[in-house]
């Protein structure tokens, strides 16, 4: 061979392996399309803190299904924009993550009334959405959607769980502090109900607006109307400012507090008696349960160095809720909406693998899932720092199912709702 | 109980918070009345005193919590004050121009503060610890009261009157007020003006962190807790009047009093009733209750 054609052969060698070796993927296969998912979740505001406990939730969720390689084949990405503890915020957010982020599903949710806008907005496009930690009634009553799933236990739940013992232990005669805004709103009507129900009455109702963080009026008329028990729907920073007041003026131990839900970041931090009165959760970072151990060791592995050292129920949910919803669509080999949707419906989950005492599994008419509810305490003798519940019973769902829910839960059909598919 | 026994319980509450309300708007009462700057970041600045206190009183000094929390009510005023003076030298370019200007600069130092605090003390919820003989709750009137709120609005009370004195009574004073009158002629007669505006935009940060360190056991310290601070700060001054010290003082007590009340007997409109206060009296007199007559008002 000679020099000269030597030379040309190298050169066109090279000019075809050179970018071969630097831009290959058009020698291989198409990869294909990443499945985004929109977080919705508040990162500031009234439930600032839980919501971002609640992302982190999803975020090792999806992780894990990275790990084995995604869902379907297609890499999991997922995209987070602060709703703000804001309604019209989560209402913008949610459409800008389909219309132009182009999202497969949405996932988040702590207070009811930002969840029921992204509900809104997912129904009308047809995006499977969960509401990982929005707990008003009306969740999965009167505006649940076809699309939606409530992913956790409602105020009524937990007031059929609290109500009726707290009146035998503690007396009839009750207080409602009430955070105006839906969730409040309903859970203290569910609470009322319940009351009366029961023998016992209602002396009278105060509606703590969202943002209060002065308490001292509320707790002075409290004092006036001396009620036995002070049943308080109040969530998020209100909740907290509220519990520092009350501790500090010792009105712990002047009436007997119930306290509908307590959220674990909402009492994260504050020291243990902070988490006077009884009060109602879906999980805890020390159950003596198969798997507990280990998913808190693998939090505290993702995410090193959190302020919030163990686990709690939002974050839970979080998590909970997007494994759940990733093994539907491993299961349909589909993100089509309506097969997801199918998957979800009437999905039963075992206790062992959700970390709970009993069986949960999603109502097909309310969209929400039934699961234990626990009653709980402060702990007065902690085995650590953050040990600061004393869990006193756990109820099972069938015991605690909201009967007015599928009455008020008119949901669109299938063939209503638009199909979606990312 | 009469009515009036029934009242009286939140008349006085109401006034309680409303000193803390006061002590929340002097110092951006200050700044607005001497360099007529809105200054947005009084809340951030606020948040940063309850940030710093809680700090020092986590230092481990080899003292007790009485004297770390002393150290903190004295050395956190004056972090806040270097912070508001960084503040001012970066506002020196917007003096004399649209007042927009400076409203966005403030704004976007206010995300910038709080930014900073989310880096360096994280998201969560923080508690500024408290001397065992400032907690607790005492009886006054057959009701459970907490300490801490009473020791709060004396603290609110010499607070106010030394800052009075200070403006009335020293010469320092005096060239403030002068400067919140004319400028200018404050110039003519030879007063550095840049150095008084920097002393004044200090001292204005100063009192925000102060607020901060008295609030910061009642309203709990978040990085967003300025939020709550910088709203009726302003809704005060605009109340009192601008630039009006006994104003804000007056105005802070007015919406306590109306806030506790509202709080009592109307909850729901508990936050709402500051709004519905500052609409009515701004619609009866536009320059709230001690401001100076316009122009446009002969």
């Amino acid at each position: 061979m000679k020099r000269r054609k030597l030379l040309q052969m190298l050169a066109a060698g090279s000019a075809f392996y050179g970018p071969w070796k630097v831009h290959h993927a058009w020698a291989q296969a198409p990869q294909k399309k990443p499945l985004v998912i929109g977080l919705t979740m508040d990162a500031s505001g009234q439930f600032g803190a839980s919501g971002t406990s609640e992302r982190l939730g999803a975020m090792m969720a999806i992780r894990e299904f990275n790990e084995k390689g995604g869902v379907l084949g297609r890499h999991i990405e997922a995209l987070h924009i602060d709703t703000e503890t804001t309604p019209a915020t989560g209402s913008r957010v949610a459409e800008r993550m389909i219309t132009r982020n182009e999202v497969a599903f949405l996932i988040g949710g702590l207070s009811s009334g930002v969840a029921n806008a992204i509900g809104q907005v997912a129904q009308k496009y047809g995006v499977v959405y969960l509401n990982s930690n929005s707990s008003s009634p009306t969740e999965s009553g009167r505006d649940c959607k076809r699309v939606k799933f409530v992913w956790d236990g409602n105020g009524t739940n937990f007031a059929q769980a609290i109500v009726k013992n707290a009146i035998k232990v503690n007396g009839g005669n009750w207080a409602l502090l009430t955070n105006d805004y839906i969730w409040g709103h309903n859970t203290s009507k569910a609470t009322r109900e319940l009351v009366v129900k029961n023998g016992g009455r209602v002396v009278d109702e105060l509606m703590v607006p969202q943002g209060t963080r002065d308490f001292s009026s509320f707790l002075l008329k409290l004092q006036q109307m001396k009620p036995q028990v002070v049943a308080a729907a109040v969530g998020g920073d209100d909740f907290r400012a509220m519990r520092q007041q009350v501790l500090q003026t010792k009105l712990d131990r002047q009436f007997a507090w119930v306290n509908n839900q307590q959220d674990w970041e909402d009492v994260y931090g504050l020291g243990a008696e902070a988490a006077f009165g009884v009060f109602g959760t879906t999980w805890y970072y020390r159950f003596d349960l198969p798997g507990v151990k280990e998913f808190v060791e693998k939090y505290k592995k993702t995410f090193p160095g959190m302020q919030v050292k163990n686990p709690g129920n939002t974050f839970y949910n979080g998590y909970v809720a997007t494994r759940e919803l990733l093994r539907c669509v491993e299961e349909a080999g589909t993100t089509s909406n309506i097969a997801i949707i199918k998957k979800l419906e009437g999905r039963k989950m075992t206790a062992r693998d959700r970390m709970q005492h009993h069986d949960a599994w999603i109502d097909p008419a309310t969209h929400q899932v039934q699961q234990t509810i626990y009653m709980a305490t402060y702990n007065d003798k902690p085995a650590e720092t953050d040990d600061i519940f004393k869990i006193l019973s756990n109820v099972a769902p069938a015991d605690i199912v909201d009967p007015d829910a599928p009455k008020a839960c008119k949901m669109a059909s299938y063939q209503e709702t638009p199909s979606y598919e990312q | 109980m009469t009515g009036l026994a029934n009242l009286t319980p939140h008349l006085l509450n109401g006034v309680s918070l409303g000193l803390m309300f006061a002590l929340i708007a002097l110092g951006f009462m200050l700044i607005v009345g001497v360099m007529e700057v809105i200054n947005l970041a009084h809340g951030s600045l606020f948040a940063l005193g309850a940030y710093f206190a809680i700090f020092i009183v986590g230092l481990n000094l080899g003292v007790g919590i009485e004297a770390r929390y002393a150290l903190a009510f004295f050395l956190a005023p004056l972090g806040v004050a270097l912070v508001g003076m960084v503040l001012e030298v970066a506002m020196r370019r917007t003096y004399g121009r649209d007042p927009l200007y400076g409203l966005l600069l403030t704004f976007g130092a206010a995300l910038v503060i709080e930014e900073l605090i989310r880096l360096v003390w994280g998201s969560t919820e923080k508690q500024l610890p408290l001397p065992p003989d400032l907690s607790g709750a005492m009886l006054i009137g057959g009701f459970i009261y907490s300490k801490y709120r009473l020791y709060a609005s004396g603290a609110a009370v010499v607070l106010i009157l030394l800052l009075y004195l200070f403006l009335e009574k020293t010469p320092y004073g005096a060239m403030i007020k002068a400067g919140a009158h004319d400028s200018e002629m404050v110039r003519a007669l030879g007063i550095n003006l840049t150095r008084l505006r920097l002393f004044v935009f200090a001292l204005g940060a100063a009192l925000a962190g102060l607020a901060g360190i008295v609030l910061a056991p009642i309203w709990g310290v978040r990085p967003h807790v300025g939020v709550d601070a910088v709203v009726p700060a302003f809704l005060i001054i605009v109340l009192g009047g601008v630039g009006s010290f006994w104003g804000a003082v007056v105005a802070g007590v007015l919406v306590g009093i109306v806030v506790a009340v509202t709080g009592a007997y109307a909850s729901e409109w508990s936050l709402l009733s500051m709004y519905l206060l500052l609409i009515a009296l701004v619609t009866w007199r536009a320059r709230g209750l001690f401001g100076k007559k316009t122009v446009l008002e002969n």
